[in-house]
């Protein structure tokens, strides 16, 4: 235990001020952002999952708390998790408290379910809570929750949204699970773990068809860092045929453009460039080439330009010839 | 897996199962590992109603003298489960 009384303890008594003045605090090797023993790593990764923001000291960069705080702790190993200056555990103890559901509680980090907005797509006005903790707003839009009932059909099992942190969101069939938010929207309802439910703040999902009859699910969430979105050229075709704003380019030769063309692409030559960059930042740009892969960099080159919304056509001009356009020629 | 130099003479499995089965009553240990690294768990009705820490610790400090000192045998407890037998 601490003891403060004659002061011949400074490493006990600067661990005291330590677990005062956080509420949540893990003794690791390594810091939160580049943790250096696998044991600390999934637990910061647990606790990623559940909070924003915690403590983290590492012990490989002063001895005296390295072996201070097992002393203190009266426990042998690294990590070691203190919330409310309580000593929580080491890394088996929290991986066994999130897998019971029970670790939220304990890290004050439990979001309660959420009852979501179902409306049909057209519907505007739902306004994105800041809450950083609180439960998130998702809106499925009625098209969406057709879709989801079609796939489920009479199964007891839940669509989930699953965000990690690289913001390549899934979405499929799956049984609930200890620790889950939940979602309501007519009648259905979306499962989001813990981490998801912190980045899916404001997404909006909605099925989008094209004129085939085939569509898919369509994502949008406003946390997700710019990044290129892969574009299948069946739902390039349901964005166009609903009329909606981008602008296509064609990173390809002069020699491929004059062989096959996609109706409305421009040529980023030099003067396709030069249109571009004038365009405002927010505006979506789609990228083509043959296959998808020079459109790919292209579309990567331009996001670090400062554009928010690029899209990537996955597999080029020759997946739109073979699954939208046969008309197209291929070579 | 890292290698950790120590001047432990003998078994080092059989010095944590034998340390555990004796300071915990109605102890069964289940110990593998070696080079430093060790993983265990142990059943016994002395964690019903602990909790996990108060099970975890009583484990510890039953191997104490084996993880004491830079050339301690057991440098590490890769995982720790501490189980209440069946009724």
């Amino acid at each position: 235990m601490a003891n403060l009384t004659d002061g011949s303890n400074p490493t006990h008594a600067h661990i005291d001020a330590i677990l005062k003045e956080n509420r949540v605090v893990l003794f690791m090797k390594g810091n939160r952002h580049f943790p250096q023993c696998g044991f600390s790593a999934q637990v910061v990764n647990i606790l990623d999952e559940f909070l924003s923001s915690y403590k983290t000291v590492n012990v490989l960069s002063d001895p005296a708390i390295r072996d201070g705080i097992k002393a203190y702790s009266n426990w042998p190993t690294i990590p070691q998790l203190y919330v409310d200056g309580k000593f929580v555990g080491g890394c088996d103890i929290v991986r066994e408290m999130q897998a019971s559901g029970e670790l939220g509680g304990v890290l004050g980090a439990d979001a309660p379910r959420v009852v979501g907005g179902a409306g049909s797509s057209g519907a505007g006005g739902n306004a994105v809570t800041a809450s950083a903790d609180g439960p998130p707003k998702v809106t499925l839009s009625a098209s969406a929750v057709a879709a989801f009932k079609q796939a489920l059909g009479g199964s007891s099992d839940h669509p989930r949204l699953h965000i990690p942190s690289n913001f390549e969101h899934e979405l499929f069939i799956d049984e609930k699970q200890a620790g889950d938010i939940e979602v309501e929207a007519d009648g259905l309802v979306l499962l989001l773990d813990p981490g998801t439910a912190r980045r899916a703040n404001g997404v909006r999902i909605d099925f989008v068809t094209g004129g085939g009859g085939e569509g898919g699910f369509k994502i949008d969430n406003p946390n997700s860092p710019p990044r290129v979105q892969p574009l299948s050229v069946k739902a390039f075709k349901a964005m166009i045929d609903k009329g909606e704003k981008f602008e296509l380019f064609d990173v390809r030769t002069p020699e491929e453009r004059a062989i096959a063309l996609i109706e409305r692409a421009r040529h980023l030559d030099d003067q396709g460039v030069d249109y571009l960059q004038g365009l405002p930042k927010d505006t979506p740009i789609v990228f083509h080439c043959h296959h998808g892969m020079r459109s790919r960099a292209a579309a990567e080159r331009f996001l670090s330009t400062g554009f928010t919304r690029v899209y990537n056509l996955e597999g080029g001009i020759e997946a739109w010839s073979r699954d939208v356009d046969p008309t197209v020629p291929r070579y | 897996m890292s290698h950790h130099e120590t001047n432990f003479q003998g078994d080092v499995i059989v010095a944590i199962v034998s340390a555990i089965e004796s300071k915990i009553a109605n102890s069964k240990a289940d110990v593998n590992g070696g080079g430093g690294h060790y993983t265990i768990a142990v059943t016994s009705p002395a964690f019903a109603g602990l909790g996990r820490v108060d099970a975890q610790r009583l484990v510890y400090s039953a191997i104490a003298h084996l993880m004491a000192g830079d050339a301690a045998p057991v440098h590490a407890v890769d995982s720790l489960r501490t189980l209440v037998p069946p009724l």
